[in-house]
């Protein structure tokens, strides 16, 4: 089974995603956007969250679902650090003495691991071995319709240090001013998850683990993805650059074979999926397509997948 | 190319820092926007680099890199970005030039500063 998810989501004043700091100036990333002006093309510099921002995050929450579900994660996943067994020294601590068979390598690293399983790996080592990740996640790129409003503006804040005279020493500054660059803008991303990919070898196509074990692994995955969106907790400088805004829309589809979602950087993304989707069936292929726009909460069409999932014995 | 000696400069300093994203920007542009943007960063960051450096007893400025003294150049000035804007919005491959010579060797020992 493969889920595939668009998401939609307002962001005001954010700084989700920031890249290098020049002197007292912190820059939020931006890319280039080809957009359509009065019939031409032009190109401008939008902000944008980065795959890998989102992909973090997503493993962070897999970590805590896994071990809620008492599957086995690596310590270092624990630790949020994703290292991914990408060397002797962090395989060792899951394999001792290292096999030489990539197959053998393989099945430690994912019997050990869901982080491992389900995010890939890249073991760079002789023999080198690497797993595709099973979940995909695009950059969040303004939505093109309005992506000429979005905005990375800076903003002034100021840190200030308590000092009488006679500890301020050489021009030690008792306040200092920097900038942090927000974004603001209404964002599309999407999220891709190949169920049959989890507990599997990447080498042999042969499942690693026994099907209740994977099953759980599925739901762990599917949970994650939950409360990434639900609880909004992804990306960077939450603590004082939380979002304003929340998601507007969702659509999930769930179908046999790999199928994406339209990308919901365009208005008529939903149509066109669904359009897609029932040429699909044409062909055989069941499928699921939950869409949250307005009445329905972006839970309940997640939910609505997970159910469809559960009832297709998917976990 | 010496009429962008400037930028050549300030770009070539980016790259003894180890930070190749300006220049890799620049010279890979397939349009004047990206062009146009990275310069702007670029000069962004120089000058917030330039302004903290500290002024050895010769009177240059210097960043300290792994043990080495990289003498920071002048900011380019306002005729020379102008003039290399409107070339690059012209002919992309001007850019892609400039790219080229702030990752070769320079040819004589440049010293560091406007001092």
């Amino acid at each position: 089974m493969f889920l595939s998810v668009g998401v939609r989501f307002e962001a005001n004043v954010e700084a989700l995603n920031m890249v290098e700091t020049a002197g007292n100036y912190s820059k939020h990333r931006r890319v280039p956007y080809l957009v359509e002006e009065d019939g031409r093309l032009k190109t401008v510099y939008v902000p944008a969250l980065s795959g890998e921002s989102l992909a973090h995050a997503y493993q962070e929450h897999l970590v805590r679902e896994a071990l809620g579900l008492g599957l086995p994660v690596c310590d270092d996943c624990r630790r949020d650090e994703f290292y991914k067994s990408m060397n002797k020294v962090h395989l060792k601590k899951k394999v001792n003495p290292i096999p030489d068979d990539p197959r053998d390598i393989e099945i430690a690293i994912v019997r050990s691991c869901v982080v491992e399983d389900v995010g890939g790996f890249l073991y760079a080592e002789k023999p080198p071995v690497r797993r595709s990740s099973a979940f995909q996640v695009s950059y969040a790129l303004p939505v093109k319709s309005v992506a000429l409003f979005a905005t990375s503006e800076p903003q002034l804040h100021a840190r200030h240090a308590q000092m009488d005279s006679s500890s301020k020493k050489g021009n030690a500054s008792e306040q200092m001013i920097y900038y942090v660059e927000t974004g603001t803008a209404l964002y599309g991303f999407t999220f891709n998850l190949d169920l049959d990919a989890i507990g599997v070898s990447a080498i042999t196509s042969e499942p690693i683990l026994d099907e209740d074990e994977i099953k759980t692994r599925r739901e762990a995955a599917l949970r994650a993805l939950f409360r990434m969106l639900s609880s909004a907790q992804f990306g960077a400088k939450l603590s004082r650059f939380f979002p304003v805004g929340g998601i507007t829309e969702v659509a999930v589809a769930v179908t046999e074979h790999p199928f994406v979602v339209t990308s919901p950087i365009y208005d008529d993304y939903i149509a066109r999926t669904e359009r897609r989707l029932k040429v699909l069936e044409g062909l055989g292929e069941n499928y699921l397509f939950a869409v949250a726009t307005g009445e329905k909460v972006p839970e309940e069409a997640l939910k609505e997948a997970m159910d469809y999932l559960r009832e297709q014995g998917a976990f | 190319m010496s009429e962008y000696e400037g930028i050549v400069k300030m770009l070539r300093f980016f790259v003894q820092m180890k930070n190749f994203g300006y220049v890799d920007r620049i010279g890979n542009a397939l349009n004047p926007e990206p062009v146009e943007v990275t310069l702007h960063e670029a000069l962004r960051a120089f000058r917030s680099v330039r302004e903290s450096a500290p002024v050895d007893e010769s009177g240059r400025r210097y960043v300290e890199k792994d043990g080495k003294k990289i003498p920071v150049p002048g900011i380019p000035t306002e005729e020379e970005i102008k003039a290399f804007l409107d070339d690059v919005r012209s002919d992309i491959g001007v850019a892609k030039r400039v790219a080229t010579l702030a990752l070769a060797y320079p040819s004589k020992n440049e010293s560091g500063g406007d001092e």
